[in-house]
């Protein structure tokens, strides 16, 4: 007989494992208080909150990334929900010719290392003499949010049984009021949850901005904004005031998405 | 008048695979129609053709005398009761008053009351009989249980491969089975060989006999040992080894039952003896 | 009875409807349309044209990129210089692979077979929420701990063992005034970023272990350790190659970790960066990107003859 309870050395590493994985985030929280500025000595030699006011009246420069950046993760995981969705409903429908392919595809955006879609994505760019601006970043940002919105959207629509569908049809119903008032109410929470992780993903994402921005000014997303200030820091609590920010932006849509799709296996979180 | 639903020549092949094979079918109006088969036999694809959730890949559908093989499911006056929906005899009413709301022209039942146990079902069955009655619609009803649809159906066409085996009444079915295959699948007959058949006086064809047409006796055409008893309640099935062909006979609660391994002969009137076609 | 069997169309939704019942792959075109447009030209698109661009060469006097086809540009990526980052790269990645596979193990295990109620929902969210929580913010933390004066150096030196540090940081080829200079804290960062990747896998091939099958290793009298050896190693081997593919596939790619952490050695990623940004020869650094491409393509071939797809 097999016992169900773990060996303590076990445990131990599991629960060890998990701790490595949050203790370091912790240190950004705590950091956004510290009185010291130009290193990051620990333990901080005294606390403050003055940062959080420094970041928010003394550093102008934070304000249009932040504004880049919303405005970018807004219309990217708009055009994903669309295309993501779309692709859902004929992915789960009867098998068709190319149906792997298609699939394969879909996935090949996230598969691939970031690097290859931005610099894929940057010698377009340069072959078709297209100018930077935050439409290429869009175009970068919903290429690889599609297939966190399809995922969530299939891994639904398996679970949902086609019966539905065709009960809505006995009841007289066309294929657009079936849409309208069975599909989409069934899929409303995997959707929203799709979308809240393709925001997340857009509003972090900087190995693929970073080719489709160009360096102009008024092209800089706040992850670019944070980069460089890891590379050339300043004030460093501000950064990490912003850490916060970036942190608390990309942290409750995720939980969201988790409790919005519990029960499913849609936030299996291997698409990013 | 003109039939409620009516199959010329219906198809429906999935790749290699053929569910329902050339079907003619006709279903009178009012009338409650039973498909019985084995799973996997095509009565649920035929009744997925009559709704529409199918499309045949030849012949034609008339319902009511109307081509529907341009028609999508939600404009088709036809409604169904699901199985999904059949756990619960509450919500087995709830489907069927779902079913009923539209004031279809053909209902449609798909194993509904496959789910209940047998005190239940057969209440439901009265009551999907009593309400059939009532409104006078065509009912086409799906089952793999050979008792429900003998005891409710007013004809009824038993599934076989993708082909329809027999259709006719329910006594044309039980006592005069068309094959092997009905005889066997309704009612669980004994199916004589053609030597055995004719040895009994016949044609060499082969034939039924209904167990609860035999009795028990110490002479008859038949005889053989006694290999397993199964007692049913009203009664005892006994099988019996005669020269190496199994006959189950009937022998009503109340009278003497034989012991395993005795030696008993089978008695029955010369018009028990049903002969069937070749296939 | 006068009602006809069949319902009159109540307008063009109906009719439509009728169109994508009679005609399934209309509705199948019309779906997949916008998506493979999208992806088509965007993104395959985007490949083409840095596969096209990884054939041109650059002029080396006036640094004109030369629009003709030629293999130059990749046998550049055979010079010393450059087969040192490929080797490199390939090297870490490898190596954060499988330093991911052992750290992910007990984490994967025990969510997988004991942890029940709140505890497995626990760990589900303690593993997806770090792997998708802000990457730069999570390199950032890293920069804080690995710091001479961080939190990792005074730890050390409260219990008086900096001189594990110090001795790892001596090693040849590893030196740096900190760890967060050195290529060891390039490795612990890429190692924690990942890790998230590698445990969900394995955790979920895990799970699929059925207890029965346990149980009946335990009947024919095997040992705990045998039944772990023979016959949950074995089932959990698909998780950790379908693991694997991230691990591998991202550190492959990445360049930001080692431009923020490390002794600034060059990776593929930088590389690309680099020659595509201040250097401007764009034709090698479409070459150094396709290279993670072929690997990673004939990576994702072995994983699947693994089986390591069913594991995703």
């Amino acid at each position: 007989m097999l016992s169900d309870r773990s060996p303590l050395s076990l445990r131990a590493a599991a629960i060890g494992g998990l701790l490595f994985l949050h203790l370091p985030i912790l240190l950004i929280f705590l950091y956004a208080f510290t009185t010291e500025e130009r290193s990051f000595q620990f333990p901080p030699p005294g606390l403050t909150t003055q940062w959080f006011g420094v970041a928010w009246n003394d550093r102008p420069d934070i304000w249009p990334p932040l504004w880049l950046s919303l405005k970018v993760a807004t219309i990217a995981t708009a055009i994903a929900l669309v295309l993501g969705t779309l692709a859902a409903a004929a992915m789960t429908r009867s098998a068709f010719f190319g149906r792997d392919q298609i699939s394969l595809l879909i996935l090949l955006p996230i598969a691939l290392p970031g690097v290859i879609t931005g610099m894929a994505l940057r010698s377009a760019f340069g072959v078709m003499d297209i100018p930077f601006s935050i439409w290429t970043i869009v175009l970068g940002h919903a290429t690889f949010c599609i297939v966190i919105v399809h995922n969530n959207a299939v891994a639904r629509l398996r679970r949902l049984s086609g019966g539905i569908l065709e009960a809505s049809a006995d009841l007289g119903a066309n294929a657009f009021q079936t849409f309208r008032h069975v599909l989409l109410p069934n899929m409303g929470t995997a959707l929203l949850a799709g979308g809240m992780l393709a925001f997340a993903l857009s509003f972090d994402e900087v190995i693929v901005t970073i080719f489709t921005a160009g360096s102009g000014t008024g092209s800089k997303t706040l992850p670019i904004w944070m980069l460089d200030e890891l590379i050339r820091p300043r004030q460093r609590p501000v950064t990490n005031v912003v850490a916060i920010l970036v942190f608390a932006t990309t942290f409750f849509p995720i939980l969201a998405a988790y409790y919005l799709t519990r029960g499913g296996s849609e936030t299996a979180g291997m698409g990013k | 008048m003109t039939p409620a639903v009516e199959f010329s020549n219906v198809s429906r092949h999935f790749g290699p695979v053929r569910a329902v094979d050339d079907v003619d079918l006709t279903i009178a109006e009012g009338s409650f129609f039973a498909m019985l088969g084995p799973s996997g036999s095509g009565k649920t694809t035929c009744l997925r053709l009559i709704s529409g959730f199918e499309k045949p890949t030849g012949g034609t559908i008339r319902i009511f005398g109307e081509d529907v093989s341009a028609t999508p499911p939600h404009l088709r006056n036809v409604n169904t009761v699901f199985q999904d929906y059949a756990l619960f005899p509450h919500m087995q009413r709830v489907a069927l008053a779902r079913a009923l709301v539209n004031e279809p022209r053909v209902l449609l039942l798909d194993e509904p009351l496959g789910a209940l146990d047998l005190k239940l079902r057969e209440a439901m069955q009265d009551e999907l009989k009593a309400l059939q009655k009532r409104l006078g619609l065509t009912f086409v009803f799906v089952t793999h249980d050979q008792h429900e649809a003998l005891s409710m159906a007013d004809s009824l066409a038993v599934f076989n491969e993708g082909r329809i085996a027999q259709i006719g009444t329910p006594q044309d079915i039980y006592d005069r089975p068309a094959t092997r295959f009905v005889a066997d699948f309704v009612g669980s007959s004994n199916v004589l060989p053609p030597d055995m058949t004719r040895s009994l006086g016949g044609p060499a064809q082969w034939a039924s006999l209904r167990p609860e047409a035999t009795r028990l006796a110490a002479t008859g055409p038949l005889s053989g040992t006694v290999t397993a008893l199964r007692y049913l309640g009203s009664g005892t099935r006994v099988l019996i080894d005669a020269n190496g062909t199994e006959i189950a006979a009937m022998v009503p609660a109340g009278e003497p039952v034989p012991a395993e391994g005795a030696v008993t002969a089978i008695a029955f009137e010369p018009s028990a003896l049903h002969l069937m076609g070749a296939s | 009875m006068t009602r006809s069997a069949i319902l009159p169309a109540r307008g063009p939704a109906d009719r439509l409807t009728a169109i994508f019942w009679r005609h399934p792959r209309v509705l199948l075109a019309i779906l997949l349309t916008p998506p493979l447009v999208w992806l088509g030209v965007v993104y395959l698109g985007s490949l083409a044209a840095l596969l096209l661009q990884s054939f041109y060469s650059i002029d080396e006097f006036s640094g004109v990129v030369k629009e003709e086809f030629t293999l130059k540009t990749y046998g550049e990526l055979l010079r010393p210089s450059n087969f040192d980052i490929l080797v490199r790269t390939v090297s870490i990645a490898a190596a954060v692979t499988l330093a991911c596979a052992i750290l992910a193990f007990p984490v994967a295990y025990y969510a997988a077979r004991f942890a029940r109620g709140h505890w497995k929902a626990a760990f589900y969210l303690g593993i997806m929420l770090p792997l998708w929580s802000s990457y730069l913010v999570k390199v950032y933390a890293w920069k804080l701990i690995l710091a001479k004066e961080g939190i990792l150096g005074w730890t050390a030196e409260q219990t008086y063992t900096g001189w594990i540090i110090d001795g790892l940081l001596s090693i040849p080829g590893l030196e740096g005034s900190s760890l967060s200079t050195s290529p060891i804290g390039t490795f612990m960062v890429f190692v924690y970023i990942w890790l998230p990747y590698m445990i969900l896998p394995m955790q979920a091939a895990l799970e699929r272990v059925p207890n029965s099958m346990l149980e009946a290793s335990a009947d024919l009298g095997a040992t705990r350790a045998q039944t772990f050896r023979t016959v949950i190693l074995p089932l959990a081997l698909p998780g950790v190659v379908a693991g694997s593919i991230f691990t591998f596939s991202l550190t492959l790619g990445d360049y930001i970790i080692p431009q923020i952490i490390g002794n600034s050695a060059n990776f593929i990623g930088m590389a690309v960066y680099q020659l595509q940004g201040t250097a401007g020869n764009i034709p090698l650094a479409a070459a150094f990107a396709v290279v993670p491409i072929g690997i990673m393509l004939v990576y994702l071939g072995l994983a699947r003859r693994m089986g390591a797809f069913d594991a995703l």
